[in-house]
Order: C-alpha cells, then structure tokens, then sequence
C-alpha cells in the first residue's frame, strides 16, 4: 500500500478515513468538537512522521491515546464521560446520520453496547480494520478482538429483536 | 451465523456522522504550518524547552555565548582575510607564491552573514553643561538610552540568528557662546 505522506493531497487520504476516526474518538468522548480536535492531533502527527497508511492501526491507536489523554487533562470533564459512559446515555450529537426509524433503531443500539465491544465494532465495520490491526490499536489480543466484535453482534441481534 | 452476517450487512449500512468542513481546513493549516517536517521534531523540543520558564535563563545565556562564538569567528575570519591580502601582495614572484589560502568566501551550509541591524533610542537625557578646566568649552552631556539588534543570515539554510541588547551612550556635544 502507498505511504499515506506520498499522498500530494493529503484531503483525498483525509475525507477517506476521517468519518470513521471521528466515530472512533467519539467512543470516549460524547463532544463532537472534542473529537475532532482529537482526530486533527492525531491525523497530523501521524502524517507528519510519514507513517505507512498500511500501518494505520498506529493512526488508531493515536486517536486513543490522545482521548484518553484529554479525559485525563480535564477532571470535571472525565467525571462527565465517565458518567456519560457508565450510564450509556444517548449522545447529544448523533454518531450516525440515519435515514428511516429502522435505522435510527440501529444507531441506538450500537450505541448503547459496552464501550469495549463498541469500539471493537466501530473499527471492524466503519473503518475496515483487520482483526491484528484492532488488537494492535486496542492493545488486546486478536482472539479478544474477535470474540468482542461476535459479542457485538450478538447484542445487537438480542436488542432489536422483536419482544 | 447466517443471521449475524444479514445483522453485519445491515449495520454496515449504517452511515457515521460526517466531520465538520471546519476540520479539513483545520488541518490544512496544521499540515501547512509544519510543512518543514524535517525540522518539526527539533521546533517541538525547542518549543517544549522555551515554554520551561526556568530554561529562560538557560536560553539567554545560549543565545548570548552563540552571538559571542560568531562574532569572535567573524573577526578572526576577518583578521585572517586581511593578513592573507597582504601576504599574497608583498610575495609576488612565483617561487614564494602563497600558499593558496581560503581568500574564498566559505560554502558552508553553516556561514552566518550580517543582515542588517538598528539601534533604537528609547531614551534620551540631557544631563546639562559640564565646564572643563576652563581653556576648553562647555559641553552638553546628553545620554542615550538604545536598544541595539543585530540580525545574521545563513543564504544557505535561510535561517536567521538576531541578537538584541540595551546599551548607553553618553554624548558630549560642545555648546558654543552667542
């Protein structure tokens, strides 16, 4: 795969990943503007070091770490996701743009599994993450990657089936 | 299986929010603000550095012992230009031909040329008249508080090196009798 810096329009590379890191980065924090600032420092950095884009689990792996870093910086800040992420409530900006109720039935749904099998499906689904690729972002194993990603899906089969 | 593959199409369909148009030109700017990527690693330790405030100290003294380095080198190099001039002037023949000596301004990425500089007077104070020993004239002491900066160039490298500091100058200006 092309070195992601040899790209000369760096916009063309940007619009092709930046909707799924912004969904990535908004796993930890509920602002959109937050997760943009987050997607732009991470974004940048890795473009500045010439990362290979076939390395972009490091991209990943960035926005992450910068998340997490920002709810630590700000501690009223990490009381209110921590809150906001214990109690899975809806965000306050949409994380999907949906078109019918079916849809938005589903958006809920992925947002309301537990973190740790969200960002899993977040990876998997919006950002054609490998399995090895997750678990390098995530720092978990491969097989752990897997088993949360069916774990997922399960629990949004269980939540949107029919009572 | 089958049912979690129609749940993992249906899901893919799903679409995530888009960024603002607002993050694209942020990080256009960002890029373009660090395009000299090669120097990024240093500009971000120095920055780190500069944002230390007890490295401010550390930093003066720095750029203080540079400017002296450069002038001290200046002047040698200058001295050495000179006293080559007249070797090569008073050892014409060519059994005593000089050694060929660096008359040549140097290619080094590393030469600093001067650039320009001023002399700013912020303060200016007249002291009033000093009278001598009587067979001189009285003269007006007048002292100039400056700021002098000195700018250096590398053609090279384009980078630039300026170093400013206060001085005093005391002006003694003869006062002639109507």
């Amino acid at each position: 795969m092309e070195p992601i810096a040899s790209h000369e329009n760096w916009r063309n590379c940007f619009a092709e990943v930046a909707p799924g890191l912004l969904l990535f980065a908004r796993q930890w924090v509920q602002s959109a503007a937050d997760a943009e600032d987050i997607v732009q420092d991470a974004f940048v950095k890795f473009w500045r070091r010439n990362h290979d884009i076939a390395n972009r689990g490091l991209l990943y792996s960035a926005v992450r770490s910068l998340a997490l870093d920002f709810i630590r910086r700000d501690a009223r800040r990490a009381r209110r996701e921590t809150a906001a992420l214990a109690e899975v409530e809806p965000a306050i900006e949409p994380h999907f743009e949906t078109e019918d109720d079916t849809q938005s039935a589903l958006a809920a749904a992925v947002e309301s599994l537990p973190r740790d099998q969200r960002e899993v499906l977040v990876l998997k689904i919006w950002n054609d993450l490998t399995f090895s690729e997750i678990a390098g972002a995530l720092e978990i194993s491969q097989n752990t990657a897997a088993s949360r990603y069916r774990y997922a899906l399960n629990n949004l089969k269980k939540t949107l089936q029919p009572q | 299986m089958n049912d979690l593959s129609e749940l993992e199409k249906e899901v893919k369909k799903l679409r995530p929010a888009q960024p603002s148009p607002m993050l694209f030109e942020r990080v256009g700017e960002a890029l373009e603000n660090c395009k000299a990527s090669a120097a990024a690693d240093a500009k971000w330790k120095r920055w780190r550095f500069i944002e230390t405030p007890d490295n401010w100290w550390s930093l003066g003294f720095g750029v203080a012992a540079a400017a002296v380095l450069i002038l001290f080198a200046a002047v040698t190099m200058e001295h050495r230009h000179e006293r080559q001039q007249i070797v090569a002037q008073s050892s014409p023949s060519p059994e005593t031909r000089p050694v060929p000596l660096e008359t040549k301004r140097s290619t080094s990425p590393s030469r600093f040329v001067p650039a320009g500089g001023t002399n700013v007077v912020y303060n200016a104070r007249d002291e009033g008249l000093r009278f001598g020993d009587g067979s001189e004239p009285p003269v007006r002491r007048v002292r100039y508080r400056t700021q002098q900066t000195w700018r250096w160039r590398n053609p090279e490298t384009g980078a630039s090196l300026r170093v400013s500091y206060p001085s005093e100058e005391v002006v003694l200006i003869p006062v002639s009798g109507q």
